[in-house]
């Protein structure tokens, strides 16, 4: 049971850890903390959904790029002039569940089932010490921890993430040196949006996509990436990956209607206790 | 001078309602409706646009009273005034040791951890499904068996007209005002050696006591209650009344809350598109008019009639 609780947690957590991923890379680089984006993912997904019958491929194309589309848009047009007007964490909170808002509206007029679950092909299963995992559970773990390690490598070693790096840690220096910072800021989120996507994806095919898992997602995503230091990549993905495990081990003791509570209250705890997270954040709120 | 006449003219506007009562119905029922929320709308005004206090778990107090007042009643079979009172106490302390649990942290993640409050608080009333009824919800005939509807509907107007009565006397007290310079400017408050915790441990208890009260009353009067009534988004609407209305004017929450909880009621027929329609309001409202729709209103009606002004 022990062995199955902790392998259930990693592949939660992992999956998980890519909305996680998506708001840490957000918030690193704009500040700006975006509650919308476990709603857009998952609008992707119930667009990649709709598209699923025509071929797989593009169906997921589609709905990445239409949510890096949307999360580029939000940011140049809205949340980056409320910032250089002095917008404070208050205010983007308000104006992105707002968006939420609209997103689910438009979830609930445009798609013709409330539920859905993503047919994607199944890779087998694997034999871990005795227990059975499903292949494509494995596959969604990987694909998490790496994104992850792209995301570093992108940071470390290209211009665009030098770029992001510059643009996190000083904003008047890095418009002086010429860097389109504006550009940097909707690119980041659009990037934070296509992995919540991602993220939604994969939740569609394990569980299934509802018009309130956008929120469950986002608000998930956030509070782990509070936990683990907002902003703080690293950080985040530790705590997704024990978020995970948290959830498995109380839904396995107590049942799953006190998975979310405990979870909650452990995050409540760690706020209380710690608020700038596990490994601290790399800016602050 | 022109401050008493806009407070005397809010608890005027919020008194008429009571006329109501002679035609009784639909529009009867929605106006209660809307007045419960109010209750909750000038918590949200006194504590967190007021006393600069960054709470969001307007939703949960409001529960705590609810809740504790259909428990205390029907399962241990305590007085129904009794219970309403407990239930506001109760609220009361929830608030306060939220307040100083969180005195650590600073800004936007005390709002965090009351916003999360908000979200475990239904999914908590969901495990503990055989004392609340979960998502099935209770039923609690109270207050409305004692008095019957009519005289129910009065009271919820005459006791929201009092609360708000209550939140605008109390800013104009010395407590008011330390509590709007601390929502100021905190340090500064404390240089001239005011205890600062002291005045918003006092905010927070005024708050969760009234919305404690307002959570029982609101029971009393729906007679049901559920977790989806308590839900995260709840306390999001709570916030927007104050916010949407404007903060700054006294009636701005009476403003708010007709948008905030009288316009889906209208809109039921189109619910499908109301999150769409409310989402695009909420953004253009925050971008457009900062400051609320009852100053621009104001603005409006100043410029149509210049002679007045």
């Amino acid at each position: 049971m022990i062995l199955n609780g902790i392998i259930t947690g990693l592949i939660m957590g992992g999956i998980l850890s890519l909305p996680v991923l998506g708001v840490a890379v957000i918030y690193g680089i704009t500040g700006i903390p975006n509650f919308a984006i476990g709603v857009i993912g998952v609008f992707g997904g119930f667009l990649t959904w709709y598209f699923l019958s025509f071929n797989m491929g593009i169906a997921i194309l589609v709905g990445v790029v239409f949510c890096f589309a949307i999360g580029y848009i939000i940011q140049r047009i809205l949340l980056t002039p409320i910032s250089e007007r002095g917008g404070d964490s208050t205010l983007f909170f308000i104006v992105t569940v707002s968006l939420g808002f609209v997103f689910e509206g438009l979830m609930r007029a445009i798609f013709p089932r409330p539920s859905i679950s993503l047919a994607l092909p199944r890779i087998g299963t694997i034999n871990i010490a005795g227990v059975t995992v499903e292949g494509f559970k494995i596959f969604a773990l990987l694909f998490a921890l790496g994104t992850l390690v792209i995301i570093r490598l992108l940071e470390e070693h290209t211009e665009i993430g030098k770029s992001w790096q510059a643009t996190s840690q000083n904003l008047k220096l890095a418009k002086l040196i010429g860097i389109k910072t504006n550009r940097v800021f909707s690119i980041a989120s659009g990037i934070g949006c296509a992995l919540a996507c991602v993220g939604a994806i994969f939740w569609g095919s394990l569980y299934n996509l509802n018009l309130m898992t956008g929120w469950d997602l986002g608000f998930l995503g956030f509070i782990i990436a509070v936990v683990g230091g907002i902003g703080n990549i690293w950080g985040g993905i530790i705590s997704a990956l024990i978020m995970g495990m948290v959830m498995s081990f109380s839904g396995y003791l107590l049942g799953g209607m006190w998975q979310s509570v405990i979870l909650y209250f452990i995050v409540i705890l760690v706020l209380i206790v710690a608020p700038k997270g596990i490994l601290g954040s790399e800016r602050s709120l | 001078m022109k401050g008493r006449y806009e407070k005397i003219g809010t608890i005027l506007i919020l008194l008429l309602p009571s006329l109501f009562v002679f035609k009784g119905g639909y529009l009867q029922e929605v106006t209660g409706y809307v007045y419960l929320f109010l209750i909750q709308g000038y918590v949200a005004w006194f504590l967190f646009f007021k006393s600069g206090q960054p709470f969001f778990g307007y939703s949960v107090t409001m529960a705590i009273g609810a809740y504790a007042t259909i428990v205390l009643t029907e399962m241990f079979q305590w007085p129904l005034f009794v219970s309403i009172f407990i239930g506001a106490v109760l609220a009361t302390v929830i608030a306060v040791i939220m307040f100083l649990s969180t005195s650590r942290a600073r800004g936007f993640y005390v709002s965090m951890a009351s916003f999360l409050l908000a979200i475990l608080f239904p999914k908590l009333i969901e495990a503990l499904q055989p004392i609340t009824g979960g998502r099935s919800g209770l039923y609690f005939g109270g207050l409305t068996a004692l008095v019957g509807y009519k005289t129910l509907y009065l009271l919820v107007i005459f006791l929201t007209a009092a609360i708000v009565a209550f939140f605008l006397w109390i800013m104009g007290t010395k407590t008011g005002r330390i509590l709007t310079l601390i929502s100021e400017n905190d340090r500064l408050t404390q240089t001239v050696g005011l205890n600062t915790r002291k005045y918003k441990i006092l905010a927070y208890s005024i708050a969760g006591f009234i919305s404690g009260f307002g959570g029982a009353l609101y029971v009393n009067y729906t007679g049901f209650i559920s977790s989806v009534d308590i839900e995260v988004f709840t306390t999001l609407y709570i916030f927007f009344i104050p916010l949407i209305g404007g903060s700054k004017v006294f009636y701005g929450p009476v403003l708010g809350a007709l948008f905030v909880i009288l316009i889906p009621e209208l809109l039921v027929p189109v619910e499908r598109y109301l999150r769409i329609f409310f989402g695009l309001i909420f953004i253009l409202v925050i971008v457009l008019l900062p400051e609320g729709l009852a100053p621009n209103i104001q603005k409006l009606l100043r410029k149509m009639n210049p002679k007045r002004a």
